[in-house]
């Protein structure tokens, strides 16, 4: 597909991310708001004056929370971001150092149960203003027009109450947006009509011995699109940020804002419209008048309690947060699905020890992508996986590993002395939804004295069998590669599908505009309203249902 | 077995290769004091959780070994998680005591003492018991033995690696990125990443 739009390496200027609502367009062209300069402030907000009252208020500023932030603040509304997280400076806070970069996890407890029990914090959650994205390896693969129809194709799991034609343009206008790097043409969706922005990331050790290897098997690979820049890119909002340097630490955060998280993207483009970030706002109360509407919002904020009243309400606090905020304020339950059909992506590693020296740590960690299977030929499951090849740093490796060799003793500092000599390969895959897999509020207290969360997962004979497929492939691929000590680490990863979309108020949460069926002001987006997982990384279906949601609510305002 | 030049992370720490926050991060856990009065642990139990981490990381190799303690007594005093429990495990501070009460009884029921009157080759026994789930002792009523282990290996491992002397062991040079790396294909080392020394 040759592409006429892609523009040269570093030149492209988003300056105005392509509207699609005719509506919202109309809308934007009566309300010229000028632009102000993102205040970027540190000290506290000054309290909001208790009479007044904002037109939106958005619950969390990650994937979900900021590209909405920024839509509705373009349109001239008066909107407040309450941020549970720290607002920093990632060039002066972030060390290379995975514990000193904690405080960008979400680290408070969560009860994990059933027989997979889910790893939150690191695993799963951040926090902070960006949210999730802000340790995100910023893998950013398209969902397929399967993905979002699995019971239609499978008789299993759920559809989603529309096709993949209404975020196509999204996807495409936040690819570009971004900036993000990938090959062009995508090998698996040949009918794409704009390329990606830049030119894909170098492939480090893991990405090219998994190369070799796919291709001698006969699986078609290729350089995976990542939400990281590969040329310096301007953005609107920012100026111009600065290319990767293969620093290989996107999972905990990136220094230099080569990496597309919401901090240095949506949310810097929100404020130059008036958008207002509140970091360290913690919501613990949604408050309704006797109609039923959201009136107003309260939250803890330097050991204070702050109201702030607003006329619509955005919860986009992920997928555990978001129901239990629910739950906590007995809001929007009628259908009886909130914390009902957790899910999260089997995502299982294959690692292996080469002869190479490989150093792990260097360059972007998700470079080589391969989505053959997507729908294997051979599966006896319903739904697919990707594959990706994974870089990884000390700690992490560290831990997962004894968590699943145990080794101890003399044998693990041993093994741990082949690290420069490891490479890993992982899947992430499709999850189907499970009466079993739920989120509850447990008797146990958090600081707060609010209950914590639990919640249970298991995986199901579908996921076990994709699981096997997956090993399988996955051990022929490191043995092809040449691999001794081939080892593999089951794990599930994301929260997904708590407060799901549907047609109907019976058995789902929002409508598919993204607006509560129970209460007339509340929307919801992020992880949590996917009826269905999705065979790719969450990130960029989230920002793209983020800004749809926008659209639908600025086109019923009316 | 392959191993790096002593001193090298020592050297890099001082040099423009690493930014400021990264330097206060190791070197506050390199230059962290010998003596540490534990918070959470009473003196018994502290030496006992020491005892138990010098088994799991064993350091013949080091004058001064790394001290593994200290974090967990920490974290334990300031109340701080990881985002996460097992359910089926009491929470953190109960299990670190009844763990390691249990691991008591283990030492006991097997060799008839305590776990730090043992000799190194009896500790290994009774921490092979445990990592087997095979311990005995009334305490892994409460506390199922394996997540235990699981979780204190973890937890242990995590302070052990993310220390710049642990790093070096491995090779890891991840720290020094201020000019990035260029090089990222395999057997392509930068000038400033070491090459192993074989014995
Ligand atoms: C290590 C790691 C790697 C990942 N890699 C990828 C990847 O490569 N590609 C990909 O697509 N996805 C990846 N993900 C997943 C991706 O980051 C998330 O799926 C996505 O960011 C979730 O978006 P969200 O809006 O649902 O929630 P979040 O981004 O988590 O945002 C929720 C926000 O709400 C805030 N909040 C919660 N409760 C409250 C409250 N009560 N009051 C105020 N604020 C609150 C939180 O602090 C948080 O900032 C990764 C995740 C991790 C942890
Ligand atoms: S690899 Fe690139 S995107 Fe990731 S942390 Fe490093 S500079 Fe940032």
């Amino acid at each position: 597909m040759p592409d006429e739009e892609v523009l040269e390496e570093g030149l492209l200027n988003p300056v105005q991310p392509e509207i699609q609502d005719p509506l919202l367009k109309s809308i934007l062209a009566d309300n010229a708001t000028p632009a102000t300069e993102p205040t970027g402030e540190e000290a506290p907000n000054p309290l909001p004056d208790p009479t007044d009252e904002v037109d939106c208020v958005v619950i969390g500023t990650g994937a979900g929370g900021a590209p909405l932030l920024a839509r509705l603040a373009m349109a001239g509304l008066k909107v407040v971001a309450l941020e549970a997280g720290p607002r920093r400076d990632p060039t002066k806070d972030y060390a290379t150092d995975e514990k000193a970069q904690n405080f960008l996890f979400w680290n408070d407890e969560r009860l994990s149960a059933g027989q997979n029990p889910v790893a939150f914090g690191k695993n799963n959650s951040g926090t902070g203003v960006g949210g999730s994205t802000l340790h995100y390896t910023a893998y950013t693969p398209r969902a397929h027009r399967g993905d979002l129809q699995l019971h239609t194709d499978f008789g299993q799991g759920v559809d989603w109450p529309f096709g993949i034609e209404e975020l196509e343009p999204y996807y495409e206008e936040i690819e570009h947006f971004l900036g993000v790097s990938g090959p062009t043409p995508y090998p698996w969706d040949a009918g794409r009509r704009k390329g990606y922005p830049l030119a894909p990331l170098p492939l480090n050790g893991a990405a090219l011995l998994m190369q070799k290897a796919c291709a001698q098997l006969g699986i078609q690979t290729s350089p995976a699109a990542n939400a990281a820049l590969s040329a310096r890119y301007y953005q609107e909002g920012i100026g111009w940020r600065e290319a990767c340097t293969n620093r290989g630490f996107c999972q905990a955060g990136c220094n230099r804002g080569a990496k597309a998280s919401m901090d240095v993207t949506f949310l810097p483009l929100a404020e130059s419209f008036g958008a207002e970030i509140r970091a360290d706002a913690y919501v613990t109360e949604i408050e309704r008048d006797a109609s039923g509407r959201v009136v107003a919002v309260v939250y803890e904020q330097h050991g204070r309690t702050v109201r702030q009243r607003c006329r619509h309400l955005f919860l986009c606090a992920g997928a555990v947060e978001t129901p239990r905020l629910l739950m906590l304020n007995e809001l929007a339950l009628n259908s009886g699905q909130v914390g009902k059909h957790f899910m999260a992506h089997p995502g299982m590693q294959v690692w292996g020890t080469f002869e190479d020296d490989i150093r792990p740590y260097k360059g972007i960690p998700g470079g080589l992508i391969s989505e053959d299977t997507h729908r294997p030929k051979d599966a006896d499951f319903a739904g697919g996986y990707l594959l990706q090849s994974i870089g990884v740093m000390p700690v992490t490796f560290a831990t997962q590993m004894v968590r699943q060799r145990k080794l101890w003793g003399q044998p693990l500092r041993d093994y741990m002395r082949t690290y420069n000599h490891t490479a890993g390969i992982n899947i992430l895959g499709d999850c189907l939804p499970h009466a079993a897999n739920f989120m509850e509020l447990s008797d146990e207290k958090d600081a707060r004295g609010l209950p914590k969360p639990r919640l249970h997962f298991t995986a199901q004979e579908n996921e076990q069998r994709m699981n096997r497929h997956a090993e399988k492939l996955m051990r022929q691929i490191w043995e092809a590669a040449g691999a001794k000590d081939i080892w593999a680490f089951e794990r599930y990863a994301h929260v997904i599908g708590t407060a799901r979309m549907g047609l109907s108020g019976d058995d789902a949460v929002v409508n598919p505009d993204g607006k509560a069926f129970d209460v007339p002001n509340l929307y919801i987006c992020d992880n949590s309203v996917f009826p269905s997982a999705l065979s790719v990384n969450p990130a960029l279906t989230i920002m793209a249902l983020s800004l749809r949601t926008a659209d639908k609510f600025l086109a019923n305002l009316r | 077995m392959p191993h790096y030049p002593e001193g090298t992370v020592r050297a890099l720490l001082q040099t423009e290769l690493v930014t400021p926050a990264t330097r206060a991060a190791l070197e506050a856990r390199l230059n962290a004091p010998a003596d540490y009065t534990p918070q959470f642990f009473d003196a018994d139990t502290y030496q006992l959780l020491r005892a138990v981490a010098a088994r799991i990381f064993p350091q013949p190799d080091r004058e001064t070994p790394i001290e593994l303690a200290p974090a967990v007594d920490k974290r334990l005093t300031d109340g701080t998680a990881d985002g996460w429990r097992y359910d089926a495990m009491p929470p953190d501070r109960e299990a670190y005591r009844l763990g390691l009460g249990g691991i008591n009884q283990a030492a006991e029921a097997q060799f008839q003492q305590p776990f730090m009157a043992l000799s190194a080759e009896q500790q290994d026994v009774v921490i092979g018991q445990l990592a087997a789930g095979k311990a005995a002792g009334e305490n892994w009523q409460q506390v199922p033995q394996d997540r235990l282990f699981e979780e204190m290996l973890a937890e242990l491992t995590e302070n052990y690696y993310a220390h710049p002397l642990a790093q070096e062991e491995i090779g890891y040079v991840g720290m020094a990125d201020v000019p990035g790396w260029p090089h990222v294909t395999p057997n392509t080392l930068e000038p400033r990443e070491p090459e192993p020394i074989s014995n």
